[in-house]
């Protein structure tokens, strides 16, 4: 039986499509059989990142809608074996499918993969429960910036009360300079308010923008900071003990010098 | 953020307006126009100490911040404080209030009669734990955008970033007490903290109550 986990974050635009790509590809390459769901009714976009628009037939809407097999509506990603897409529909909207008919797709396809990575839609309604009804795993993904943090804890507060466990964390978009300049929160302060296990940090790399746009993920772009942090979280999600590098470069004693210069 | 020449500060006796030495009227006068405005809701009818850090101001240069003060603000100036060049202690918190209703009548202390509740997690964002019959100890955090109301006091073991109103049912001594008391309102009765009482943990655990001259006040937590 595979595991189903859903990647979410309350807060739009934090990086939950960017990861539900690259970890599902980097789960591939390390052997894993995958299917990434993108459950963003109305506004998809995981097949743009994956790079498989142009292959997309039926969507997870026509399945609900008996209008084609589960298995003929999964995409397959020919780069590398093992990984497939389930897309959204683009023409419906998020009410138009019920938590219980994703729960039943994300049971199926966890009895044919190893792993169901969920894309969550931003927000707490309808779309967030529906991406979330079949998982029993969440990945949250947060920036290190208040509003992103104060949304991440909202989201954590729902996912523990709908008894989704464990819940991790992937910190993006971190900048090692700016933290060490006092301008950005470091990873101990999200910790602190959070209170989940850390599955990683990603740094903030402008590779993420070009590899989007060419709809090939980060990670095969073996030598980029990004690709690596994903590595490293798809390899901690197979259950590998790898320690999460200290991307702060500069010490606590600068940090700390930062906190009591930067305000009166 | 508090602007440098002058600052309005809580101390246990009551609102302080400390000023800078060896500044002109005008500049003193347009710095607490600025820290005034700061703050959400008047001082109306306060009554303050003000602080000199040196005696560089003349005799009536201060009648005149007395007056304006009144007029302007309608603070009433209890005295003026001129200290010597050493710097005075440290101030004991920053988090004066205003009185928004008055109390007519002030509950009897029934602390030791009312009953507790016990919350063993941390309540995040959006979540809320109300308990009017008396006093909440909570075994975590209180995040920024949760928020926590209890008729009795309220203690956090952990992290205060979210809302807390204390005595919800009136009763003027209930306080609240943090491990790491950093949120973003504190209501004690119907008092309401309105200078943020800032977002980094001073590294001790902090007690806000009501203090004199109808502030909650803000310190460090030994005993009680
Ligand atoms: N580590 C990173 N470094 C630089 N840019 C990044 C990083 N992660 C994401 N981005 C950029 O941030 C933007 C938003 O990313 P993405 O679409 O993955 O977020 P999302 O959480 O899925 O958004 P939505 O809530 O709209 O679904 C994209 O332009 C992406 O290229
Ligand atoms: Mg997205």
């Amino acid at each position: 039986m595979g595991r189903v986990i859903v990647v979410t974050s309350g807060k739009g635009g934090v990086g939950k499509t960017t990861s539900t790509a690259n970890l599902g590809t980097a789960l591939a390459l390390l052997g894993k059989t995958v299917v990434v769901v993108d459950a963003d009714v109305g506004l998809r976009n995981l097949d743009i990142v994956m790079g498989l628009e142009s292959r997309i037939v039926y969507t997870s809407m026509d399945v609900i809608d008996k209008q084609c097999e589960l298995s003929k509506a999964l995409v397959r990603d020919r780069r590398v074996d093992g990984l497939t897409l389930l897309a959204a529909s683009q023409k419906n909207n998020k009410d138009d499918i019920q938590p219980a008919q994703m729960k039943a797709i994300c049971d199926k396809l966890r009895s044919t993969h190893d792993f169901v990575l969920v894309d969550s839609p931003a927000g707490i309604e309808r779309g967030f429960s529906n991406a979330s009804a079949g998982a029993d795993e969440a990945i949250v993904v947060t920036t290190p910036d208040v509003s992103a943090i104060r949304d991440a804890d909202r989201i954590i507060g729902l996912l523990q009360h709908a008894r989704i466990e464990p819940i991790n964390l992937v910190l993006n978009r971190f900048s090692p300079e700016l933290v060490g300049n006092g301008s950005m929160m470091d990873q101990a302060d999200v910790m602190d308010i959070l209170n989940i296990d850390l599955l990683g940090i990603v740094p903030e790399d402008t590779g993420v923008i070009t590899s989007t746009n060419r709809g090939i993920p980060l990670v095969y772009e073996e030598t980029s900071a990004g690709a690596q942090a994903y590595m490293r979280i798809a390899r901690r999600l197979t259950g590998q003990q790898i320690p999460i590098p200290d991307l702060e470069q500069k010490g606590l004693f600068t940090s700390i010098l930062n906190w009591f210069t930067r305000k009166s | 953020m508090a602007n440098s020449i002058v600052a309005l500060r809580a101390y246990r006796d009551g609102l302080h307006l400390i000023i800078k030495p060896h500044l002109s009227i005008t500049e003193i006068e347009k710095a607490i126009q600025e820290e005034i405005s700061r703050m959400n809701r008047p001082l109306n009818g306060a009554s303050i100490q003000i602080d000199l850090k040196a005696p560089t101001l003349q005799e009536e240069e201060m009648a005149y911040l007395r007056s304006k003060l009144k007029e302007t603000y309608n603070l009433t100036v209890r005295e003026f404080m001129v200290a010597s060049e050493e710097p005075a202690p440290p101030p004991i918190a920053a988090a004066p209030t205003t009185h928004i209703i008055t109390q007519a009548v002030n509950p009897p202390d029934s602390r030791e009669s009312e009953p507790s509740r016990i919350i063993p997690y941390t309540i995040r964002s959006g979540q809320t734990e109300d308990f009017p019959q008396g006093s909440l100890i909570i075994y975590g955090d209180v995040n920024s955008g949760a928020e926590v109301r209890a008729g009795g006091d309220i203690v956090v073991l952990g992290a205060l970033r979210g809302n807390a109103h204390a005595g919800m049912n009136g009763r003027l001594s209930s306080v609240i007490i943090a491990m790491n008391l950093v949120p973003m309102q504190l209501q004690i009765s119907n008092y309401l903290n309105r200078i943020p009482i800032g977002e980094k943990s001073r590294g001790y655990p902090e007690i806000a109550r009501i203090g004199k001259e109808d502030v909650i006040i803000v310190e460090r937590f030994v005993k009680f």
